[in-house]
């Protein structure tokens, strides 16, 4: 499973480029899109004081993943941002990391 | 009722605070909510937090979750009384009663239609323990098949 995501996420860079010469840049043959989190788990409250849930949407630099690259539905996206300023108010996740 | 909203309120006290300090803060907010005729519905002390960024030249915190039912007064009172105290460097309060509503709605939708469905294949309505797991699995297998066809 990790080695799917981190090809996910390196499409975000790299990849992209390389497919602009063609066509619409969509999934590669050992990419996928990756269904939404929230839907598969079923989870209907995103609870901002769960850490553990919403690290998975922040990367290394502290912004909010974007949801072409998490696969996250646009509802549970907008659920997710709410929760994750939240937390960050709380200082449960940083605002930036340098 | 507009008067029964369901708050969870979130602070964060300094953490050379001592234990009395802490509990005496407490005790206010309690007996605000009193005041307010609201009622107290849960506390949670998560204890001593390493927090993400400093707030104030803190590093630390000790973190106190309460969950209130009451009256938008009795938080607008609250929230005065956390921003004088000098412990506190940090608080939030947010409504949660109606996003906890329509999860719990979702979830028994959920529960409902699930229902329907398996009385129709002639399965108990209830998923038995043991059987759901390798159910939900193969669903999301076939999932995955068509997501990549296209």
């Amino acid at each position: 499973m990790s080695e799917e995501r981190s090809g996910g996420r390196g499409r975000g860079g790299k990849k992209d480029d390389k497919a602009k010469g063609g066509e619409r840049p969509r999934g590669g043959f050992f990419r996928r899109r990756r269904v939404c989190k929230f839907c598969a788990d079923k989870i209907d409250y995103i609870n901002y004081k769960d850490v553990r849930l919403l690290t998975p949407f922040i990367p290394e630099r502290g912004k909010i993943q974007p949801r072409r690259i998490s696969g996250t539905c646009a509802k549970h996206q907008r659920a997710l941002q709410t929760a994750i300023s939240r937390a960050r108010q709380l200082a449960l996740i940083p605002y930036v990391t340098d | 009722m507009s008067q029964n909203r369901q708050y969870e309120l979130v602070y964060i006290v300094a953490p050379e605070t001592g234990e009395q300090e802490i509990a005496d803060l407490h005790t206010q907010i309690e007996q605000i909510v009193q005041r307010f005729h609201g009622t107290f519905d849960k506390t949670e002390n998560w204890g001593r937090r390493k927090l993400a960024y400093e707030i104030g030249h803190h590093k630390e915190g000790v973190y106190v979750v309460e969950t209130i039912t009451g009256s938008g007064e009795m938080v607008k009172e609250i929230e005065r009384r956390l921003r004088v105290a000098d412990t506190i460097i940090r608080y939030l309060t947010v409504r949660v009663d109606e996003d906890l509503r329509v999860a719990q709605r979702r979830q028994d939708e959920r529960k409902s239609t699930q229902a329907r469905r398996r009385t129709a294949r002639g399965l108990p309505p209830e998923p038995q323990p043991g059987e759901r797991r390798g159910d939900m699995d193969e669903d999301d297998d076939r999932m995955d098949g068509v997501e990549g066809g296209r």
